[in-house]
């Protein structure tokens, strides 16, 4: 039942923590900003509006936010949350997610080839791009978690005091763990210094050109989609930073909603003292955290014991 | 007793249905097709139905007949024989189906009659060459397999590029028999017969040899990289329900042969695994990149299987190291996952090259960057596609994810060994997760250019989606992927008892702890599609009554956009090129635009195979420079000749 409850506080949260983001964007650029419920209002609005669609679409342009979301939703219900357990867990799963978030991400280039833009069709082959070195860190940290614990679930890396176990049992090497992981959440919720939501430039965007034609409801979805998958990043990253779980359910989850915020004011303050890098510096950046996350792995592994 | 059985059975009827339309019908177009593509259609499905049943029941069965009164043929089929005849039979079942409405140029009778007839012997000897029981039967049936695919792939041989991609898949083929004869001349030559037992009893150095040899022999067939040459040469230059067959089911043969000689053999140690799977891993890989770069379709999907027999022998490789290491449920995780991926591959890889088959029937080119938009006129092509195109990407609930859940499962149990099986097992496991990544920007690719989007040229515009005798196999085969994705078990089930028939040594596999992973992937299916039928009845609620219109795209401002403005497939995938630019030379010629009144310009690109590349100067052109110095035997001279004959004779008297 807690997780149930849980599961739905992560999906009418995770849109309040993407507006922290901006907040703190705007208190570095010393404007006032948004207000921290703007994105419950976006939802609401488009909710509420009907679709334009593009006569070169087809109905994958309508199945493509659907499976995006679909897949962010069944990928959260297998995430710990605040150290309690997931809803579902099973030897394997995580997987089975990570490539449900390859799923989603198949039919979100695939909604945005549907199109016909050329603009759309260069975010997608940079959303294409990007994610291969991610999901290459992912497997690599997975190594690492699987020979530690043994288990291949999120269930068992990030349930109650678990990953309190990986800094035991790696030690400092989990630093290099906790940044590749932190790459990854900026690469794959494109967002600085690999990909900029705000820009206003068509030409330099990845995520945010590749929903152009999306609108009302179809675009809400979406958006609730990245807002859920930033989520999922961030709750992993945050289980690391602060493994601690007290016992009592409720502190724990004190503990972990701060921590979070703490996760987004970091992404945030990435973004306001970085600049996007250059196209085809990008991949550079990424390999970083495929490198961080191989030497944390083969160090822990190897030369620790 | 030949005749009730039901495995020759269906061999016959699929050789009579080739030969029959030559003899008689080959006046009667349409009736002569009829009869072959009904009667391979029926002979493979006794074929099927047999394996099937053989498959659940475990039926060992064996059979031998004198041959030329010096040799015996001798057949065996066991699991791992009846896994590799289901996907044999099932794949050249739907191509036969769907060669009656693709073979549909009435001027070619003869040509579509002699075709027939090398399809079927081409069916009937993959099935003989998995249940060939000794080295001569075996060698036969390879041969007759080689040379049948042989004069299908120059089908259309007045175009010089197919006679050229012909010989090349004709040289490999050869050389490749030539290397496996070497193989079994070291076992025969321990063991003093035909047979296969003796192999067992063969000393360490010896199984090595014969392990390489049988490796090189068999890759080349399978398309191991750097063997792996002629593969995308061969596969475009076939009909497209050929291809289906070749890449299909045809280059599983050699896993087969690697399967079938590593069981022989029954050399467990950790060496034949780690050859494996570094073979594995950069057929995957590379497989995948040079796929990328493609402008053919064909072509590209020809890559696409040197990448999936990369995964499968990854598969096998964990499998192998999993046995040397004495950890049974690695073991079959490898092997049963590779196995599985076997099916599934001949099963999306038949799907996509029949779509491929079917855009390139109606527009008339291969060409990926002049298609688009294909999907708003041949929709069940598209819908089917997409099916095939997740499923390769290896993406849930298709059939691609469950072998790869299998593979990597068993790769993550061979990270927790020491040392070189860590290292090996850590990369097996990113590399899978890298040709994920690639093969899903190459599926994007191709479902984004040539079927989402608006036709690029005239070609595209013009289509239509006829031929039921075309669309029922795909359709078929979309639907295999989605139920093999969303209950694997039966299937993985299979898989299992297949790898059981290696004899690795223990005995009957105990199937519960597989199945509570299938188990497991079932659930996570289902859950998805709970969720999303959940959104879909949202979203349905949530545009009631809501205003919806059509409008164009949204072109940033620019009021003129055309269809050529569109991205295509050379710019989607040129950045991921450069990444691997080291590994597939990039060669791009593009005269620049200058001047005030620039003169017309264009942009070709040309991903560069390395094998292919360095073959050339490697063995090509040694061997020509050797060959040349032996110009001197060719002398035309027949008394010479006849001499040559009587030397030869002499010598081997003294050998022999």
């Amino acid at each position: 039942m807690t997780s149930v409850l849980l599961f739905i506080l992560a999906i009418l949260l995770a849109p309040f923590y993407s507006a922290v983001i901006l907040k703190v964007k705007a208190f570095f650029g010393g404007k006032k900003g948004p207000p921290l419920l703007i994105n419950y209002y976006t939802l609401v609005k488009l909710l509420k509006k009907g679709s334009v669609y593009s006569t070169s679409t087809t109905a994958i342009f309508k199945i493509g936010p659907m499976v995006s979301l679909c897949a962010a939703f069944t990928v959260l219900m297998f995430l710990p949350i605040a150290g309690q357990p997931p809803i579902l867990s099973f030897q394997g799963d995580v997987i089975l997610l990570l490539y449900l978030l390859g799923l989603g991400r198949f039919f979100t280039i695939a909604a945005a080839m549907d199109t016909a833009s050329p603009f759309e069709g260069m975010g997608a082959a940079r959303e294409a791009y990007f994610p291969i070195i991610c999901e290459a860190t992912l497997f690599m940290i997975l190594i690492l978690f699987y020979v530690i614990t043994g288990e291949l679930s999120l269930a068992a890396y990030f349930s109650s005091g678990q990953p309190a176990g990986f800094w035991q049992a790696a030690g400092a090497p989990l630093l290099f763990v906790v940044l590749a992981l932190f790459i990854v959440l900026l690469t794959e919720n494109s967002r600085v210094p690999v990909d900029d939501p705000a820009t206003h430039l068509e030409l330099t965007m990845i995520h945010e050109v590749m929903v152009l034609d999306h609108s009302g409801p179809d675009f809400a979805f979406i958006e609730l989609g990245s807002f859920l998958k930033l989520f999922f990043y961030a709750t992993m990253v945050t289980r690391l930073i602060c493994p601690v779980t007290i016992g009592h359910p409720a502190a724990d989850l004190v503990i972990f909603l701060a921590t979070m915020g703490v996760v987004y004011v970091a992404v945030g303050v990435t973004e306001s003292v970085m600049a996007r890098y250059r196209m085809d510096k990008v991949p550079q950046f990424v390999l970083t955290s495929f490198a961080l996350a191989f030497f944390a792995t083969v160090i822990s592994l190897e030369f620790l014991k | 007793m030949l005749a009730i059985n039901p495995f020759f059975l269906a061999v016959g009827i699929i050789l009579g249905s080739g030969i029959l339309p030559l003899l008689f019908l080959w006046r009667r177009f349409v009736l002569m097709k009829a009869v072959a593509s009904f009667g391979i259609t029926a002979g493979c499905l006794i074929g099927l139905i047999d394996a099937i049943l053989k498959l659940s029941h475990g039926v060992d069965w064996a059979s031998s007949a004198s041959y030329l009164h010096a040799f015996r043929l001798a057949f065996h089929m066991d699991g791992l024989s009846a896994f590799f005849l289901m996907a044999i039979f099932l794949v050249s079942l739907l191509a036969a189906v769907y060669s009656y409405h693709y073979m549909d140029d009435a001027q070619k009778t003869i040509r579509v009659a002699v075709h027939y007839l090398f399809f079927s012997l081409l069916v009937a000897s993959m099935a003989l060459v998995v249940t060939a029981a000794n080295m001569i039967t075996f060698m036969l049936c390879w041969e007759i397999m080689s040379l049948s695919s042989f004069f299908l792939v120059v089908y259309n041989y007045e175009n010089d590029g197919n006679r050229k991609a012909g010989y090349l898949y004709f040289i490999f083929s050869q050389v490749g028999a030539m290397v496996i004869l070497a193989a079994f001349g070291v076992i025969y030559s321990h063991a003093a017969s035909f047979g296969f037992e003796g192999a067992a009893a063969l000393p360490e150095t010896a199984k090595l040899l014969v392990f390489v040899l049988a490796f090189i022999g068999f890759g080349s067939k399978a398309g191991v990289f750097p063997f792996h040459v002629w593969l995308p040469h061969a596969h475009p230059a076939a009909p497209s329900h050929i291809s289906a067959i070749m890449s299909g089911v045809m280059i599983k043969c050699g896993i087969y042969g690697i399967l079938r000689i590593y069981a022989l053999l029954g050399w467990h140690t950790p060496l034949s695994g780690y050859i494996v799977l570094v073979a594995g891993m950069i057929s995957g890989i590379l497989g995948v990149v040079y796929a990328l770069g493609q402008h053919d379709i064909k072509r590209l999907l020809a890559y696409h299987s040197v990448e999936n027999i990369g995964i499968i022998l990854i598969g096998i490789g964990l499998g192998m190291v999993g046995v040397a290491a004495g950890n049974p449920v690695m073991a079959l995780l490898g092997f049963g996952g590779g196995l599985l991926h076997v099916l599934n591959h001949a099963i999306f890889k038949s799907l996509l090259f029949m779509g491929a088959g079917m855009v390139l029937h109606k527009t008339g080119t291969r060409t990926i960057d002049v298609l688009g938009g294909v999907i708003k006129k041949m929709p069940i092509t598209g819908t089917t596609f997409l099916i095939g195109s997740l499923a390769i990407c290896g993406l849930p609930p298709f059939n691609g994810f469950v072998s790869e859940f299998m593979i990597y499962i068993g790769g993550f149990r061979g990270a927790a060994l020491g040392q070189a099986d860590f290292a090996l097992s850590l990369l097996a496991i990113v590399s899978l997760a890298v040709i994920g990544g690639l093969a899903l920007a190459c599926f994007t690719k191709v479902m984004g250019v040539v079927f989402q989007g608006e036709p690029r040229s005239r070609a595209a515009e013009a289509v239509n989606e006829k031929g039921t005798s075309m669309i029922t196999p795909m359709v078929v085969l979309a639907g295999a992927c989605l139920v093999i994705g969303v209950f694997p078990g039966v299937f993985a089930g299979m898989a299992l008892k297949a790898a059981e028939a290696l004899q690795l040594g223990y005995g009957r596999v105990p199937l519960a702890p597989f199945m509570q992973l299938t188990g497991n992937i079932t659930l996570g299916a289902l859950l998805f599609f709970t969720v999303l039928v959940s959104i879909l009845v949202l979203r349905i609620f949530l545009y009631r009554g809501k205003s919806v219109t059509a409008s164009g795209t949204w072109g940033c401002g620019f009021t003129q956009p055309t269809a050529r403005m569109q991205y295509t497939g050379s710019s989607y995938a040129g950045s991921i090129l450069e990444f691997f630019g080291p590994l597939a030379p990039l060669e791009e010629n593009h005269p620049p635009i200058e001047g005030r009144f620039p003169a017309k310009t264009y942009y070709q690109s040309h991903v560069h195979d390395i094998a292919e590349r360095h073959m050339q100067g490697v063995i090509v052109s040694p061997v020509l420079a050797a060959f040349d110095k032996l110009r001197w035997l060719q002398h035309g001279d027949i008394h010479l000749y006849i001499g040559y004959i009587l030397l030869a004779i002499v010598v081997l008297l003294f050998f022999v």
